[in-house]
């Protein structure tokens, strides 16, 4: 299994930067995701991850995305979903979110994928590390 | 500098050089159709919609929201994306790329009207087609925000088919909006009507 990277641009469409890193278990995806087949780039992200949790029991998952649109975001359910399926089987998953203290929309939608998924997600200001 | 100068001179009369018509010229003043849209219309567009068009009008909705805090800009921003994205993939009216692409038509307006801005959005679509779209769009504007909270939650999960995107988009537009959706359906023929989805953002939200 190869390790992920895909730089991020906003030029035509906008794509989220990506890194997912085994040998390390550190997987972020930061920036905009607005584009028109949202399963054609996140699918493979979500079978990665899923190969990724038969093969490793540590995983720390950051997102920090400034934007995403309501397509992106049943794509982060279903990354979410399969680190949830990690943790069940006894890995250890550490969530975090960076996100705009004064977005409540954004907050809210946090809180939706913890209800949703069960999953514990750490929620960290934007500006601190 | 040079041509506001002459327009002085120039402002009494309407001057026309050239040829009396243009032959296929639209019949309307394009001078009359400025004017209208001046009043209260900060941002108007209508035509094929794609990912480039959105990202310019996307980035240039900041420039003229002037009076707008930042979360109300960051609503605007987040609710144009929905909507328009919604014109470019649902709309019956289309064009085509040289690579085959559809591209959906239709028209987006940004309007200021007292402490508020107005986003408007509209498209021909089918009949068939929009009557589930207006039976969710009457549940969307039934619910409190924890309802359609719930609402949103439970659209996410049944998952990502391209039919079932539109739904959440209208859901998040009124999450976002802090507003209910005002819907408007006039009927262009016997199949076909013109869909139109209104959202108010507040200047200043909390």
């Amino acid at each position: 299994m190869e390790d992920i990277h895909i730089s991020g641009f906003k030029d035509c469409y906008i794509q989220p930067t990506v890194d997912f890193v085994e040998s390390t278990g550190e997987c972020a995806i930061s920036g905009e995701s607005f584009m028109e087949e949202t399963a054609k780039f996140y699918w493979p992200l979500v079978e990665w991850v899923k190969e990724y949790g038969k093969k490793h029991n540590k995983i720390v998952f950051t997102f920090s995305l400034t934007y995403y649109n309501t397509s992106t975001s049943k794509w982060l359910l279903a990354i979410l979903k399969e680190l949830r399926e990690m943790e069940n089987e006894g890995g250890e998953v550490t969530v975090i979110w960076h996100y705009t203290p004064d977005d409540t929309d954004m907050n809210d939608d946090i809180m939706d994928y913890m209800v949703d998924t069960g999953l514990h997600i750490n929620m960290v200001p934007f500006d601190e590390p | 500098m040079h041509k506001n100068k002459k327009c002085t001179k120039f402002a009494k009369n309407i001057k026309r050089i050239g040829m009396e018509k243009l032959d296929g010229k639209y019949d309307f003043s394009l001078y009359e159709y400025h004017n209208l849209l001046q009043q209260n219309i900060l941002v108007s567009y209508k035509g094929p919609i794609d990912e480039r068009i959105m990202n310019v009008i996307g980035d240039n909705i900041e420039l003229v929201t002037n009076d707008g805090n930042d979360k109300a800009k960051s609503k605007i921003f987040k609710i144009f994306m929905e909507l328009a994205q919604n014109v470019w993939l649902y709309s019956a009216e289309s064009c085509k790329t040289a690579s085959g692409r559809k591209l959906g038509m239709g028209t987006l307006v940004i309007g200021e009207f007292g402490d508020s801005y107005t986003f408007v959005t509209g498209n021909v679509v089918r009949n068939s087609d929009i009557e589930p779209v207006i039976e969710k769009c009457e549940i969307i504007n039934s619910l409190d925000r924890d309802s359609l909270r719930e609402y949103r939650r439970e659209q996410r999960r049944l998952g990502g088919d391209k039919k079932n995107s539109g739904n959440i988009g209208l859901i998040q537009v009124a999450l976002t909006a802090e507003s209910p959706l005002d819907i408007e359906l006039t009927p262009v023929s016997d199949d076909e009507s013109f869909f139109s989805v209104a959202v108010k953002i507040k200047k200043t939200v909390n």
